[in-house]
């Protein structure tokens, strides 16, 4: 298998030397670039074409939400592992949407670190189990107060199993694979996910897989 | 000082009036003295001229008795004319007395005169009375030519001299009375010159007063308007002076502060990482949870100075967490419907954020509201805002404390309205509308290139 190769995006520069030497030790990571703002990560993106960008959400010049957007835009087969102080649920949703497959929080554990490269290197996503939990609990305290019933239970076993895949980053094609049906199942189910959860987009329905704790 | 025009103006316009009442009063009473005296010398002229008149007619009477006497055939005739004579002679006494009670000095002569000739004129008489029939015939007709007419004519010449100056003692006191009146005429005329005057001068201080009193006003109105405009910009400036240095203490909190933990972190992972001894894994655990806390604790304390997602996406994730963040600290439901143009104004979004902070913290600290609704809708001019709970509510005459004070001062800087809606046990509904001009379309300080991680 081949070394999986990474950028830095971040402006502290202590950090990211930390970074770069905690991955470099790691067997089959290449940090192959640095970059200390937003507009500089976008251009070593488009030069290196790498597998996976570590990216700070605070960054001068272009911030590390609308980078996202912009590498993942030219090339979706990139994965971003946002790395952030912020842990509130308009910047998970926000990240999700330009396209990052993975949020961390800065106190983040090597271990979770690693994991997170990992997984979006394999093109699934993952999530911090702290990022997670805030998440849940915000999710939790919406639903006692909207007094809303969760429409989870609406779902059926299939479409549950389908969601589970799609929020892991699975494509149509593969969960088709996986699951042994037509494209066209797995579309018809997705729709029907979105509509009975009153989702719009892949990213909220991400969002209300971590806060179900379906994945993490 | 502030007594003192009005001193003057009390006792300005009451001597005014005092002097218009006595003026009037004095004039009235000259003339009413004016009228008696001019009743009195043309009675009293009358009645000098009477008596005079009675005086001469006497006279001639008497020369007529004297003459029918003496012409008289029988001395019995002679004797009765004679007889009325003698009251003639009375009368004309009488009136010589009344006449000499009213003498004017320059009569004195001609009256003394008068009354000589008169005298003399008797004696002359009585000599005839005691004539013989005779002496009658004899000597009448030269007594009565010689003596008699000429005395009569001197009398009545003295008589006519009395009525001349008589007649000029009338006209010395028309003339008198004359002078009197126009002497009176030129003290009116005076007094309403001096009245007019006064008056004049009265309504110039008055009006001068007045201006001064005016000009006053305005000055301290437009010293107090100017006064209240320069605090209020004071307290506009601070508000955003206070605003600014908390988004910027918060980012940089958040992103030196937070990011020199995470650095830390990331330190004590890589010496974790090349194996150390037991020890030293120990502390470096220890170290490891330290700056986690640290970095959370950096976290939230920029969030509550301000979040940064107010700066990074706008108003309303902002609200939702401030919602979620009160609803996880006290207990309370918080719902937060949003219809919001993605481009508020900087200074629109801060106010709108820091109002519904204010209001939830009230909820919760003094309303023991148990679910509190929050609503902000924008439209193309202005963007309302209603927070409505279901609290103890509180008497909005009576209370209105800093909080109130402070949300209702940032809603009227921006030129918009302020209501509150409540009373004890009725819950509060708190109301903003914030007018969106042309001009304020982009805040001064909507700094966005920067977004807080």
């Amino acid at each position: 298998m081949e070394n999986v190769r990474i950028l830095l995006a971040d402006d502290h520069n202590i950090l990211r030397d930390g970074m770069r030497l905690l991955l470099e030790r790691q067997p089959g990571f290449d940090v192959v670039g640095e970059a200390g703002d937003g507009r500089e990560i976008v251009e070593l993106a488009r030069e290196h074409h790498p597998d996976v960008i570590v990216m700070d959400i605070a960054m001068p010049n272009m911030n590390g939400i609308e980078a996202t957007r912009r590498i993942v835009e030219k090339n979706p087969e990139t994965g971003v592992v946002i790395l952030s102080m912020h842990y509130d649920e308009s910047y998970v949703l926000r990240s999700l949407k330009a396209g990052a497959r993975a949020y961390l929080l800065k106190d983040a554990l090597k271990a979770e670190l690693i994991a997170a490269i990992r997984a979006v290197a394999e093109g699934r996503s993952f999530f911090s189990p702290k990022v997670s939990r805030i998440l849940q609990e915000d999710y939790v305290e919406a639903l006692g107060r909207k007094d809303a019933d969760d429409s989870y239970e609406l779902l059926t076993d299939r479409e549950r199993e389908i969601l589970q895949l799609v929020a892991e980053g699975k494509t149509n094609k593969e969960i088709a694979t996986i699951l042994n049906v037509s494209l066209y199942t797995v579309d018809t189910h997705r729709t029907h996910i979105l509509q009975k959860l009153n989702l719009h987009s892949v990213p909220e329905l991400i969002l209300y897989a971590v806060r179900k704790g379906i994945i993490s | 000082m502030r007594q003192r025009p009005g001193l003057i103006l009390v006792l300005g316009f009451g001597g005014l009036l005092l002097l218009m009442a006595a003026a009037e009063i004095a004039s009235l009473l000259l003339l009413n003295t004016l009228r008696q005296n001019d009743a009195q010398l043309q009675a009293r002229f009358l009645a000098r001229n009477r008596t005079l008149e009675q005086i001469r007619s006497n006279i001639y009477l008497s020369g007529t008795y004297v003459r029918d006497s003496l012409l008289a055939p029988e001395a019995t005739g002679a004797r009765a004319q004679l007889a009325a004579l003698d009251t003639l002679r009375k009368d004309i006494g009488t009136a010589l007395e009344s006449y000499s009670q009213s003498l004017e000095p320059d009569e004195i002569a001609p009256f003394q005169a008068l009354r000589s000739e008169i005298e003399a004129y008797w004696k002359v008489l009585d000599r005839t009375f005691a004539w013989t029939t005779e002496e009658r015939n004899k000597n009448r007709d030269a007594f009565f030519y010689q003596e008699l007419v000429p005395r009569r004519t001197s009398m009545l010449q003295i008589a006519d001299r009395i009525e001349a100056l008589n007649e000029d003692a009338l006209k010395r006191g028309d003339d008198k009375l004359g002078a009197v009146f126009a002497r009176l005429q030129l003290g009116l005329m005076a007094m309403i010159a001096l009245t007019l005057l006064g008056g004049a001068g009265l309504a110039g201080l008055t009006i001068f007063h007045i201006l001064r009193l005016e000009g006053e006003v305005q000055r301290r109105l437009e010293e107090s308007v100017h006064a209240q405009a320069s605090l209020q910009e004071l307290s506009a400036k601070l508000v955003r002076a206070q605003e600014e240095e908390r988004r910027n203490l918060s980012r940089e909190l958040h992103d030196e502060v937070g990011q020199s933990f995470s650095a830390v972190l990331m330190e004590a992972e890589n010496l974790l990482d090349l194996d150390p001894p037991a020890q030293v894994r120990q502390h470096l655990e220890a170290i490891r949870g330290v700056a986690e806390k640290g970095m959370n604790e950096i976290r939230n304390m920029a969030l509550l100075l301000r979040p940064s997602m107010l700066d990074d996406f706008g108003l309303v994730p902002a609200l939702d967490w401030q919602a979620r963040e009160t609803a996880k600290r006290t207990g309370m439901r918080v719902q937060v419907s949003s219809e919001v143009a993605d481009e508020l104004p900087e200074e629109h979004k801060t106010c709108i954020y820091r109002v519904v902070q204010e209001a939830l913290n009230n909820c919760a600290r003094h309303a023991q509201a148990s679910a509190v609704q929050v609503a902000v809708r924008s439209e193309s001019n202005h963007i309302m805002l209603s927070v409505q709970d279901d609290g103890s509510g509180f008497d909005t005459v009576r209370v209105r404390g800093m909080g109130l004070l402070g949300m209702e001062e940032r809603v009227r800087h921006l030129g918009g309205t302020f209501g509150i809606d409540s009373s004890p046990g009725r819950g509060t509904l708190l109301q903003v509308n914030l007018p969106l001009t042309a001009l304020n379309g982009n805040g001064k300080n909507g700094k966005r290139s920067h977004t807080a991680g």
